[in-house]
This record gives structure tokens, sequence and C-alpha cells, in this order.
């Protein structure tokens, strides 16, 4: 809360603090898209015949497809021939194997991100697979994890070296052709994290990957497919961070989780990508595809996320529970200031039997910003006994944004009970006066307020990440008070 | 990828009417306008679910000619029947009191009809209506009900919409209702038909409230089981003026009724009140919109609804808050009960929020009758269906209960006990 007490007109003016561009030569593709850019991607990657059919499969399917309009979002049409689809820092050729060897200009861009890679992946116990652009840099605690029979590498590296768990899930949560944006990252992926989590095994790390855009002008296009076998148990981490930009930067990820019988995922992102100035200039475009399938009987999936960045974001953690007695979680914090715009929710498709969901959403928006809640929540004629509680809180911060929610409920199985509840308000004026009367000032009352009301959401968060999300909370929210 | 379907040309044939000049220019141009229009398909949004139930076949572009009557009793009240979509003038029972018009389109003078024309739609968001630009383009004939400052209606004035379907065909029944400050109205819009054969039934009823005005409008929706059905209802309020509404719906081969709110000045409230149930292959379609225009109006919404057999029940609400309107207070509640593993509930209730000194909520439930009350009420020898009955009028009553017109409730409730008795009896 040190930050709380500056005075309000310098917080104002305080800027994006990671926006800064770090100065390495990088190998980057002249913009366009075609299937000659797919086989030089997929070449350079030296990628199996299998992994550049299944690229431009993809490629064709997103010809056919059409930009979706239906999200309350607005921005002028992306043009994606003026994309350069891969970017990757010079020294991969010769990788390195500790961090000694890693291009000290990197290292320096982490610090500067205050995260101090080996330090802190030490004193955390956190192996932290960062992806700097598209290659992955390093790894570390890759021998504790081996040891345990965990494989947590990029993912193309996953493509050489486990191409049987690659063939099997690739593509089978999220199909190549489910969405424009998803159609978009199957055809020119550059990387992301892999991970499988064998029979059994509790992982004993949490799993991070730090992800940061850097070039100008590269869309990233991380890719990630997360297994946990039966009875294994991961918790995974994303955090991200941008530097600033004036110009719109697209960012189409996909992420795969499958969970087998028995298995848990726990997934958390605590997302603060460059948002644009005051004025909307600049920001990253976040469209993203996340989903789960709990394919196990009794398996588990929990999406845990903290939003406060990008100009647009466009995203929807979702649960397709197909074994019996499988569980889904979503909870998420959205934040929104100046003239961010956030499109976000979840779906919770309920196939099997006893299946039971969670849906807590809070959103906040300040500034001139629209923040929705867009969810689906379906029972199919055998999800019997199905349960799903949705609760979705919106504040209003200041009277020039907006909150939204759009639910849609959907049930084919009379022995399922769904509740769905929505409330839309603002900090209220007694709230505010009961801090002021005990010498709070107003930034600082306003942001435990804020706090309070994300509660439910923060406390489903991994320790250090519940740290970092308030913090950042308080920090989004700087400027939109008083 | 097919091409889109478009509605069949025969459905914008001009109508033979003896309309005055102006409202038959109107009329003209909404044909044109709606030439080659585009059918809703399941990527329509307001169509979502329910485009799958929209078989419009040419048969029913035709005119319904038939003649004859249904005889309804609706006790001591004003009553207009519009049968066919057109005025049957010799039926009606009507008040005779200052300041309250009621009168056919058709037997309007050239000046009051340009009037008339400037006025309407005004009360519908058409860009969400797909199918009112039809019922402009087959205007044949129409109801205004015009109430001075500060008139009172005694009584409710039932405007019977009857459908006979003894061929294929359409009717596109009109209703204007222009309520002046202070005035009070209580309307029944009432469809119901006769005869087997399938019938399209496209309405519009528009309400415009003056300052002050307070009107309760109650809609039944009782046409028979070929009838295919797609109202609208858009109203207006003025400062301080209140609106009630009860609709009540059975369900039928396409159900489908729009309801849209504004609240255009400041201390505008109302209460939207509704019931529907489906059985058998029936359907039903619910979309609604409360906007809050100005600051300080209050919305209150209930909804619920019962579905059985292989029924498909739809509720869309959606409130919306503009910018400006600061102290509102809105609040959605939709309750459904999913009685068959072959029926089908999809609800969305949406908010929309441009304002920050607002109380929104909104809540929405899909469930089953409960089980541990199923077996007390069975455990004490009352039979299963009279149990289930019992159980699920309790869900709907306390809505029912509600409607202000005495005859009306006591005629909604039976048909529902006898409604939902059957939906028992087929398990």
């Amino acid at each position: 809360m040190a930050d709380g007490n500056k005075p309000v007109k310098e917080l104002i003016k305080r800027e994006y603090e990671h926006g800064f561009v770090t100065e390495i030569e990088a190998d980057t593709f002249e913009p366009g898209l075609n299937e000659d850019v797919i086989r030089r991607l997929s070449a350079i990657k030296n990628e199996p015949e299998f992994m550049l059919e299944w690229r431009l499969k993809a490629y064709r399917k997103w010809l056919e497809m059409t930009e979706p309009e239906w999200a309350h979002v607005h921005f002028p049409k992306i043009d994606y021939n003026s994309i350069s689809y891969y970017s990757a820092p010079k020294s991969k050729a010769d990788a390195p194997k500790s961090l000694d060897e890693v291009d000290p200009e990197l290292l320096r861009t982490y610090e500067k991100l205050g995260i101090p890679l080996h330090e802190r992946a030490k004193l955390a116990g956190v192996a932290v697979d960062a992806v700097f652009d598209s290659v992955s840099v390093t790894t570390t605690f890759k021998e504790q994890l081996t040891e345990a029979g965990v494989i947590f590498c990029p993912i193309s590296e996953a493509v050489h070296k486990h191409p049987e768990l690659i063939k099997k899930y690739l593509g089978t949560v999220v199909p190549t052709g489910d969405n424009y944006f998803a159609a978009l990252n199957s055809a020119v992926f550059s990387d992301g994290s892999f991970v499988y989590i064998p029979e059994g095994v509790r992982c004993p790390l949490e799993l991070s990957t730090y992800f940061r855009i850097n070039a100008a002008n590269t869309g990233q296009f991380e890719r990630t497919l997360i297994i946990a076998d039966k009875g294994s148990y991961v918790s995974y981490l994303e955090g991200c961070t941008a530097p600033m930009r004036d110009e719109n930067q697209l960012h189409a990820a996909v992420v795969e989780l499958v969970a087998l019988d028995d298995a848990q995922i726990k997934y958390s992102t605590v997302q603060n990508w460059y948002p644009g100035d005051e004025n909307g200039k600049g920001g990253i475009y976040n469209f993203v595809t996340k989903r789960g399938a709990c394919i196990g009987r009794n398996s588990k999936i929990s999406w845990t996320q903290v939003e406060t960045g990008s100009a647009i974001t466009w995203k929807y953690p979702s649960c397709v529970l197909r074994g019996e007695n499988s569980v889904g979680e979503f909870y998420s914090v959205a934040l929104t200031n100046n003239m961010q715009q956030a499109d976000t929710g979840t779906k919770m498709i309920h196939l099997g039997k006893n299946t039971r969901s969670t849906i807590i959403s809070k959103g906040i928006s300040a500034g001139r910003s629209n923040n929705s809640y867009r969810g689906l929540v379906r029972f199919g004629p055998n999800a019997k006994g199905a349960r799903n509680f949705t609760q979705c809180d919106s504040l209003l911060i200041g009277d020039q944004c907006g909150a939204h929610t759009f639910p849609y409920i959907e049930s084919k199985n009379p022995s399922a009970i769904v509740e769905h509840e929505a409330t839309t308000s603002k900090v209220s004026d007694e709230q505010l006066f009961l801090c002021r009367q005990r010498g709070i000032d107003p930034e600082q009352a306003v942001s435990m307020i804020v706090n309070g009301f994300c509660k439910e959401v923060f406390k489903e968060l991994p320790m250090e990440f519940a740290v970092e999300a308030t913090k950042l909370l308080e920090v989004s929210l700087e400027g939109s008070v008083g | 990828m097919t091409a889109l379907a478009t509605l069949a040309p025969e459905f914008a044939s001009v109508p033979d009417s003896t309309l005055p000049g102006p409202l038959q220019r109107y009329r003209d141009n909404a044909a044109k306008a709606i030439a080659g229009m585009a059918m809703p398909t399941r990527r329509t949004e307001n169509w979502k679910y329910s485009s799958r139930h929209l078989q419009l076949d040419t048969a029913l572009a035709a005119p319904l000619a038939a003649t004859g009557t249904i005889s309804t009793d609706i006790g001591d009240a004003y009553r207009i029947v519009i049968r066919n979509g057109v005025i049957a003038a010799d039926e009606s029972r009507l008040p005779a009191i200052d300041g309250i018009e009621i009168v056919r389109f058709a037997d309007l003078d050239e000046v009051n009809a340009q009037k008339i024309v400037e006025q309407l739609d005004g009360a519908l968001d058409t860009a969400a209506l797909q199918f009112a630009p039809l019922n402009s383009a087959r205007l044949q004939d129409g109801l205004l009900v015009r109430l001075a400052s500060n008139a009172r209606l005694d009584k409710p004035l039932f405007v019977l919409c009857q459908t006979l379907a003894e061929h294929s065909g359409s009717a596109h029944p009109r209703i204007l209702v222009d309520a002046g400050s202070h005035s009070e109205l209580t309307l029944v819009e009432q469809h119901e038909s006769q005869g087997d054969a399938p019938a399209l039934v496209n309405a519009v009823t528009e309400l415009n409230l003056a300052a002050g005005a307070q009107v309760t409008y109650v809609r039944l929706s009782l046409d028979g089981t070929t009838v295919n059905h797609i109202g609208a209802t858009g109203v207006r309020l003025a400062a301080n003026a209140r609106f009630d509404s009860h609709c009540v719906g059975f369900g039928g081969p396409l159900r489908r009724h729009d309801l849209q709110i504004r609240l255009q000045e400041a201390g505008a409230e109302c209460r939207l009140n509704g019931v529907t149930v489906t059985l058998g292959e029936q359907h039903y379609d619910n979309h609604t919109v409360i906007e809050h225009v100005a600051p300080h109006c209050n919305s209150e919404e209930t909804y619920r609804c019962i579905a059985a057999g292989k029924s498909h029940a739809i509720f869309n609400g959606r409130i919306l808050i503009h910018r400006d309107a600061q102290k509102s207070v809105a609040e959605m509640s939709n309750k459904n009960l999913l009685l068959s593993s072959e029926a089908e509930i999809d609800t969305k209730p949406e908010l929309e929020i441009y304002a920050d000194d607002v109380k929104c909520a909104h809540g929405a439930t899909i469930g089953q009758l409960d089980a541990e009350s199923l077996f007390y009420l069975v455990s004490r020898g009352i039979g299963r269906t009279e149990a289930g009955t019992l159980l699920s009028m309790a869900f709907i009553n306390e809505l029912v209960q509600q409607i202000p017109v005495e005859s009306v409730k006591d005629a909604i409730e039976q048909r529902l006990i006898d409604f939902i008795e059957t939906t028992f009896q087929e398990v």
C-alpha cells in the first residue's frame, strides 16, 4: 500500500513501468502470411512432417473463416498481412545450457521486470520456463522435474522428443478450426510450454512461465499443452508483461488442458500486458482460446485469472466436463481502466453425470473502459445431477465506464441445477465515508474496497501470485479516483 | 454454406384495404423494404435458439379470410375484436367517456392518418424486430386507443385478436396506444384462435405513455396448437409514467414475444411479469429489453417458465442502462422448471451498464421439482399428477395472482392447471 500515499496527480502521470524495448538482434520474418511462411516457420523449427501438415490444414481452415464480431469490443480491422509471424533471439543457434550462457541483455530485461530469474527461481522454488518472444531461452529446475518424471519443456522440443503425446493430444481440446484465432494460432504458433505429468505424480513444483512480447510488430502465438495423467496434480502459473508500443500488437494464444481420471490441473494467470495509454493508443490485443477437458472420472480443472492489462481482452477459459463427477472452476478478476475493453468469461460444458462447476467472476471498470462478462453454462442430455453456480459481480468506478453481463444458460437435463446471480454496483459512498472518517485517504480506501471485492478470487491464487495480484490492482487503478 | 434463405415474396404482397392515403403509402413503403429480407438463422443472435422453429411456409402468406366468431366471455369490460387482422367494428363494446378515443385506422381522416404514420414504429427498436416491418407491410387495419390528459378508463379494455384458421394464412394485427399525461388504462390483449390449419399471427402493439400515465397491460397468448405466433410490444415511458405488464403464454409450434421498454424520462418505472408453459413439441421464446435512458428510473422483471415433454423454452432479458441514467434501479429474475429429460430451456439474462451510480441485479435458475416436497405430498395420499401440478402451480402462481383483472386471473389459473396436469399425465 506504499503507493497509496502518493499524491493522486503524480500517480496519474505515471506511465507503464514495464514499457521498454530490449535491443537484441532478432531473426524476423517479413510481414505477411501464406503457405510459404508456414513452411519456412516449420522448417526453421525443424519440425516433423506431421506438424507441417497440421499447420497447413489449420491455415486452410483459417482462410475460409471470418473474424468473429459478436464480442462487445471495437477495434480497427487487423491486417493479418502486416504482421510478422516469426521472431527469435539471435542466440538460439548455440542454445544456452545454464543461466551464465544466456545473453546478458536478456537477463537485464528480466531484472527490469523485477524477475531476477535465478534468484527468484531458487528462492520461490519455482521452475521458470521463460518465453522471450518465440523461442524458450532457458529452463531451470529441469532436473528436479525430470526426477519426478514430469515433462516440462518448450512445445517445439516436445514435438521432437515426445511426438506420440503431441500427436495424441494436440488439438483435441481446441481443434484447429475451433475459432478464427485458434485456427490462426494453429497455423503459425511459434512456441509455448508443454507439460506432462505422469500417472500418480504430484508435481513437486509450481510450474510457471513468463511470457513477454518483445520485437515490434511481432504477433506472438504461444501454444500451451498440459496433460495430467491419471491421479496426478499440477499447478501452473502464467504471468505476462510487455513493453510499451504505439502500434497495436496481436496476441492469439491457445492453451489446452487435458485431465484424465482423478487428475487435477490448477491454471493461474496474472496478465498485465500493456493496456495502451489513457487515450487508447497502443496496447495489446489479447485474443486467447483457453480450454480444458476433464476427460477422466473425478478429474478437476480450475482456472484462476487476474486480468489487468491489454487494450482488448477476448478470452474465455473453459471446461468441458466429460468425465463422471468431474469439476470445473473459474475464478476471475478482470479490471479495465482508461480505454481498455475486455470481453471475458468462461464456458462450462457439462456432458457427464454429476459434473459440477463454479464460476466466480469479478469485473471492475474504471475510466472510460468497457468490461463484459460473457459466459455459457450448458447441460447436455446426459449430464444427470449436474450442478452449476455462477456469480458475476461488477464494480463501476467513474461514470464513463461500462459493465456488462451476457450469460448464456442452456439446459437439456431436468435433474441438472443451475443458479446464476449477477449484480452491478459502485463503490458505495458509505464505505468510502467510513474509511475516510478513519483517516484512510481515498486512493487507499478504494484500493481496500476493491481488494475486498476480489477476495474470493485472490484466495484461489497461489501465494506469490496473490501478493502480485493485489499490487497489480493497486497500480492499475491509480488515477481513477479523486 | 448454403445461401441465406429469404422471406418468400408472397409475404410482401399488399392486401386490399380501405386505409387512408398516408397509411397506404406507409404500408407500401414497408412492403418495398422487406422484399428479399433475409430470414433469421441460428447465427442471428436474437433468433439463435428459435430459428429452428421458424418455418414460414409460403401457404402462410395468404391473408386469412374466414368468417365466423369465437365467443369469449370477458365479463364486465369493454371490448374490441380484431379478427384475422381486421377490426370487427360491430362486435365492439366501447366506452362513452370524454377524452377516450378508440378508432380503426380505416376510419381516420387524411390529417389524423398522417399523424399516426409519424407515430408508428416510434416505440419499437425495429433493428431487433425482424418481423415488425412485415406487420407494417401487411397492414390492413389497425386499432388506435387514445386517452386525453387525465382520462381514465373505468373498466379494462379487451382487445381480442382472433385468428380463424380454417385454411392456411396469416394475420397481422396492429395496435397503437397513446396514453395522455396522468391517464389510466388497463388493456388486455388476448390472442385466441379456432381451426386446425397452420396459421401465422404477426402482431405489433405500441404504447406511448405521457408523463404520469399509468398503463396495465395483460397479454395472453392462447392461440391454438397450429398457430405460429410472432408478437412485439414496444413501450415508451415519459416522466413518472408507470407500466405494468402480465404476459402469459402457452406454447405452440412457434411462439415469440418481444417486449421492449424504454424509460425515457426521470421517474418512469415498469414492472414486467411473465409466465410461460410448454409441452409436447412446443416452443416459446420471450425476449425482453428494458432501456433506462434517463436517471431515477426503476424496473423490475420476473419471468417464470415451465417446460415439459420435448418442448423448448427460451428467455432472453436485457437491461440496458444508458450513460446518463444515474440512480437507476433494475432487477431481473428468471426461474425455470424443466420437467422432462427431453425438454430444453435456454436463458440469457443480460446486463449492459454505462452508468456507475446504479443498482442492478439479475438472477436465473433452471431446476426441477423438489423431490422431497413431491415425496411429502405423495406420502400423504396425493396422486403424482396432482402433487406435480400443485408444486408446479406453486412455482408460477405468485405471478398469476398478480394479474389485476379478476376474470382473467381465474380463467388463466384454471387453464394453467389443466395444461400442467396434462404434462404429468404424459409421463
